[in-house]
């Protein structure tokens, strides 16, 4: 292994890190924004031109706030949860490809931190399925009666919807025939895939927005029932890490439906141009969390059993069906040019 | 590896009771809560269905034959063991109709019908992964129909002990697979023995530990000693005709694996692994039958008498001859008509009498002569009286033994088939002797019920008089091994 | 060579400690999560071994779905306090003794190769690929693989048999 290799993909993770916690921050603002835009209101205006310097603030709010950790609480696992909340969200990215080979200071570099890997999408369906017990641990030790609700409604709904979510990685890696996420960018050179599978678009976002727990899905931190849910006895920088960790899959969710069913990196002069794609990726990723924003704006927080009866009652069996359908088109017209 | 036409063709009962499954679990959303009886029949009939093709149209050649990659082997072993796990199936579902409550469950048919479906395929699979996949098809069913009745203390207590001990002695019989895997890179057990008769394997003290702990599986399923500590609890608590299709089929298709696996995989080492079964089988068929001596529940009685009759079809396999595969082979057939209609009166008696006590079976043969008489040609069997089917299947299982020279096994059968006659008697004599206040109440048995117990007492008859048929069978299962 | 018999030592370390701390830990919770760990050490064993599939297979099938339902059900229960659970008078020296047999034939196993199997041979680096994967399990195994489907399906039904309650025919 040469150095240079390893030094690549440390400043890689670094700069994915960086990329990560920044989005972070400046999607709570874009957030507030969109939100105070869309209810007719102004929303942060005073830190800084624009109010751009909001994030900051809020940050060096934070810090300073004072830590409580329960005197009941199991306080190990109180301390780790937020961490293993936090570090799922940030490395599940690492195999998204940011834009194709580029060649920098005379090294030809993927824009991604793994590289191209063929097992890309199980690695993300794995972090997804284990980015779970952040948020169950917190509500557990916690040894709050909100908190605790809110972790097993956390459980309950993930698993239940993480069925589909992998169920909905499904259409396009067989549109792609492979597991690569390259692979799949590469394969939707002549058509996005979100043509050719709209119910799986539909299927996975609705299963995203249940993953990340984002309104309509926001049961665990339901505040009118459950005070804030999982987080209820978490303050500072403890709590931060949490919120944190919802924005951050928030980017890393609409990363990758950008990538499997809007064309990744892919746009207009790629080829000529390898450098435009991670900007094509950060405006389709900014159009994607609009449309999270946006529902958030707009619906209605569900009862939980009604969400429990959706995931397995209709959207399951519809994944299911887009499945088959995918499946039986490929089997049946293998000339379709996919 | 395309699909051959061929394939799909010797796993055809498979997928037709894959279908059975399907139509039965519509039915039971379908049918209203009276009608729902009819599950029953239409398991019975599409069981039937099954049967009749594979009878007469796919019997194997005299060339067995491997297909889907060497996973299942078509010969005369897996059919004969194939018609006995129908045919059991079948009766118990017919049986299981006239159960209160859970005999109106539609699951209870799907559960015995997948069960069924495992034991087809484990006495076909020749692929220790396949072999595993279908031990457990067959068996997480069974825990499931043991515990059905959920509202009884005691069939939630079967289910869970059946389930407890199930996967422990899965557990462990799935460790000594991954041995044998892990020694020589193979799953399927003929390319297994073909690596054995190497010298450098042949030697390995690895080997014998494997075997014994694929050994702990099997005997779990075959309830044999030390493993048949399950059996009575199990039988107790577990719904009656259930208890009868734990002690009939699932036996017959763990014989089969027994026979299967060690014949074919070591039969290098038959003194050293058949001198352990005749302990096995000795010590089984002696603690069976003591024990049964102090039962006072029909139920706990028949129990122990399945694990001793384990322990009577053991000699024939510690032999590892022809002749001990083929009484092997008959015993279980034998054992399967007999057994089921054991069961069968005592899930007909148990119903309307309200309790499996031995002591309730006073004045039987009053109130219903008909049933005390398919008891008595059921208990009788069991003993191995002539001329019913008992007896023919222990005089072959004796003279394999005698025929090997293991003069000493066949005696301990012959005194401990005189012990099991003396209980069996016992518990005739309450049936006939004795009596009890409602000596008067006539019996009804329900049509269903006797239909079965008709068939069942015919086939023990016909087994014990017309033995040629059966011996052939039984004989081609154990040449095409 | 050096890096990975190095990583190896630690990971299995890790996966070993994992393993007693679940057995030992007071605490239901505390044993889940011990069994995570040691499941996702297993995983990147594997991953070593160059099979990558089978590692992220572990990892979202183990410590992922099924973890989270035994988290679950404990916390569900409120399930977390383990009492000592009573054994029998002859079970502990049994154990032990069994325990000291298998780690004795371990060790003669691993010291003298009695099978004379040397190294394990190297696989085909391709042989985890998910499409390799495939081809194996729907040519060779694809019997197996059915069964199986049936086998959870059975199990599913089971499951709902044994603990519903059973009302809903009474209301149509």
């Amino acid at each position: 292994m040469d150095a240079a290799l390893i030094i690549e993909w440390i400043i890689k993770s670094i700069l994915l890190l960086v990329i990560c916690i920044t989005g972070f921050a400046y999607l709570t603002f874009y957030e507030r924004k969109a939100l105070a835009r869309l209810q007719v209101r102004i929303g942060p205006n005073r830190a800084g031109p624009f109010g751009l310097l909001q994030p900051v603030a809020d940050g060096i709010k934070l810090i300073f706030k004072e830590e409580l950790i329960p005197e009941k609480a199991d306080r190990l696992i109180f301390v780790l949860a937020p961490v293993v909340t936090v570090v799922p969200a940030l490395v599940v990215l690492a195999v998204l490809p940011f834009g194709g080979v580029v060649n920098l200071f005379g090294r030809e570099i993927s824009l991604s931190v793994a590289g191209d890997v063929n097992i890309g999408i199980l690695y993300i369906t794995a972090i997804t399925s284990i980015s779970v017990y952040g948020i169950v641990l917190a509500g557990w030790s916690s040894n709050n009666k909100y908190a605790a609700m809110g972790g097993i409604r956390s459980t309950a709904q993930m698993i239940s919807y993480e069925l589909a979510l992998g169920l909905g990685f499904i259409g396009p890696i067989l549109l792609a025939g492979t597991m690569s996420l390259n692979g799949i960018v590469e394969g939707q050179r002549g058509m996005w895939y979100v043509v050719y599978q709209p119910l799986g678009v539909l299927v996975f976002m609705i299963a995203t927005l249940a993953e990340v727990n984002r309104a309509p899905f926001d049961m665990p931190e339901a505040e009118q029932e459950l005070t804030a849910g999982y987080h209820t006895e978490y303050s500072g920088m403890k709590f931060a890490l949490f919120f944190m960790a919802e924005y951050v899959k928030m980017i890393a969710v609409s990363a990758i439906a950008a990538t499997l069913f809007f064309g990744g990196y892919r746009g207009p002069f790629i080829d000529q141009v390898p450098w435009l794609g991670p900007i094509y990726l950060l405006i389709k990723v900014m159009i994607l969390l609009f449309g999270m924003i946006w529902v958030r704006a707009t619906l209605p927080r569900l009862r939980y059993d009604q969400l429990m009866a959706f995931g397995w009652k209709i959207l399951l069996p519809v994944a299911l069906l887009n499945v088959l359908l995918t499946a039986g088109v490929i089997m049946l017209f293998p000339g379709l040019g996919v | 590896m395309s699909l051959d036409p061929s394939a799909i063709l010797v796993i055809l009962p498979e997928i037709l009771l894959v279908v059975l499954a399907g139509v039965v679990l519509v039915l039971d959303l379908a049918l209203k809560d009276e009608q729902r009886r009819l599950i029953g029949w239409v398991t019975a009939g599409g069981l039937l269905f099954v049967i009749i093709p594979l009878l007469f149209f796919f019997r194997p050649g005299d060339n067995p034959t491997l297909y889907w990659g060497g996973a299942i082997r078509v010969d005369w072993l897996s059919f004969v063991f194939k018609l006995l796990a129908f045919f059991g199936a079948a009766i118990t579902a017919i049986l299981a109709m006239d159960y209160e409550v859970i005999g109106k469950r539609g699951e209870l048919y799907l559960l015995l019908i997948i069960s069924t479906l495992g034991m087809s395929v484990m006495v076909m699979a020749t692929d220790l992964i396949l072999l595993y996949v279908a031990i457990e098809t067959t068996s997480i069913p069974l825990y499931a129909l043991a515990g059905m009745r959920t509202k009884s203390d005691k069939s939630v207590e079967s289910g869970f002990k059946y389930l407890l001990f199930g996967a422990m002695a899965s557990a462990i019989m799935l460790y000594g697979f991954s041995l044998l895997y892990g020694m020589t890179g193979q799953t399927n057990i003929y390319a297994l023995a073909e690596l054995f008769q190497q010298a450098e394997l042949s030697s390995s003290p690895m080997l014998y530990g494997s075997a014994i702990i694929i050994l702990v599986g099997f005997t779990f399923k075959i309830s044999a000693a030390p493993m048949h500590f399950w059996a009575p609890d199990v039988y107790e608590g577990a719904p009656t005709p259930i208890a009868g299709f734990l002690s009939t089929s699932s036996k017959a298709a763990g014989f089969a694996v027994l026979l299967r696996v060690f014949l074919v995989a070591f039969p290098e080492y038959a003194p050293q692994w058949g001198t352990a079964l005749a302990v096995i089988s000795t010590v089984t068929m002696t603690i069976g039958n003591m024990i049964a001596l102090a039962q006072k529940n029909i139920k706990r009685l028949l129990a122990y008498s399945s694990i001793a009759h384990a322990g009577y079809a053991l000699i024939g396999v510690s032999v590892a001859s022809v002749l001990g595969v083929t009484s092997v082979a008959y015993y279980m057939i034998a054992y399967l008509a007999t057994n089921l209609a054991a069961f069968g009166v005592v899930a007909i008696y148990g119903r309307i009498a309200g309790s499996d006590e031995i002591s309730s079976y006073a004045g039987m043969s009053r109130r219903s002569p008909t049933l005390a008489l398919v008891m008595l040609v059921a208990f009788l069997s069991l003993a191995g009286m002539p001329p019913f089917g008992g007896f023919i299947a222990k005089v072959f299982v004796f003279a394999a033994a005698i025929n090997a020279g293991l003069i000493w096994l066949a005696v301990v059968g012959v005194l401990n088939s005189i012990i099991g006659l003396y209980y069996y008697l016992t518990v005739l004599k309450v049936v006939y002797l004795h009596r009890s206040e409602n000596d008067e109440v006539p019996l009804t048995i329900s049509k269903s019920s006797g239909f079965a117990l008709g068939l069942l007492v015919v086939a023990i008859l016909l087994i014990g008089t017309v033995f040629a048929p059966w011996f052939n069978w039984a004989a081609q299962a154990a040449l095409g091994l | 060579m050096i890096p990975d018999i190095v990583l190896f030592i630690i990971l299995a370390l890790v996966a070993v400690a994992s393993a007693v701390g679940m057995l030992f830990s007071k605490n239901a919770i505390y044993s889940a999560l011990n069994l995570i760990l040691n499941f996702s050490s297993v995983a990147v064993l594997y991953l070593i071994l160059g099979a990558p599939f089978i590692a992220l297979a572990q990892v979202t099938v183990y410590a992922g779905a099924i973890m989270v339902l035994f988290l679950f059900v404990i916390m569900l229960l409120g399930a977390e306090r383990l009492r000592r659970s009573e054994t029998l008078p002859y079970q502990q020296p049994v154990s032990i003794i069994l325990a000291a047999i298998l780690a004795v034939v371990a060790i003669y196993a691993l010291l003298f190769r009695p099978l004379g199997i040397e190294a394990a041979s190297v696989a085909n680096p391709d042989f985890s690929s998910p499409a390799a994967m495939a081809e194996m399990l729907f040519n060779e195994y694809l019997l197996p693989f059915e069964v199986t489907s049936i086998l959870l399906l059975v199990a599913m039904i089971g499951a709902i048999v044994l603990t519903r309650k059973r009302q809903r025919r009474v209301q149509r």
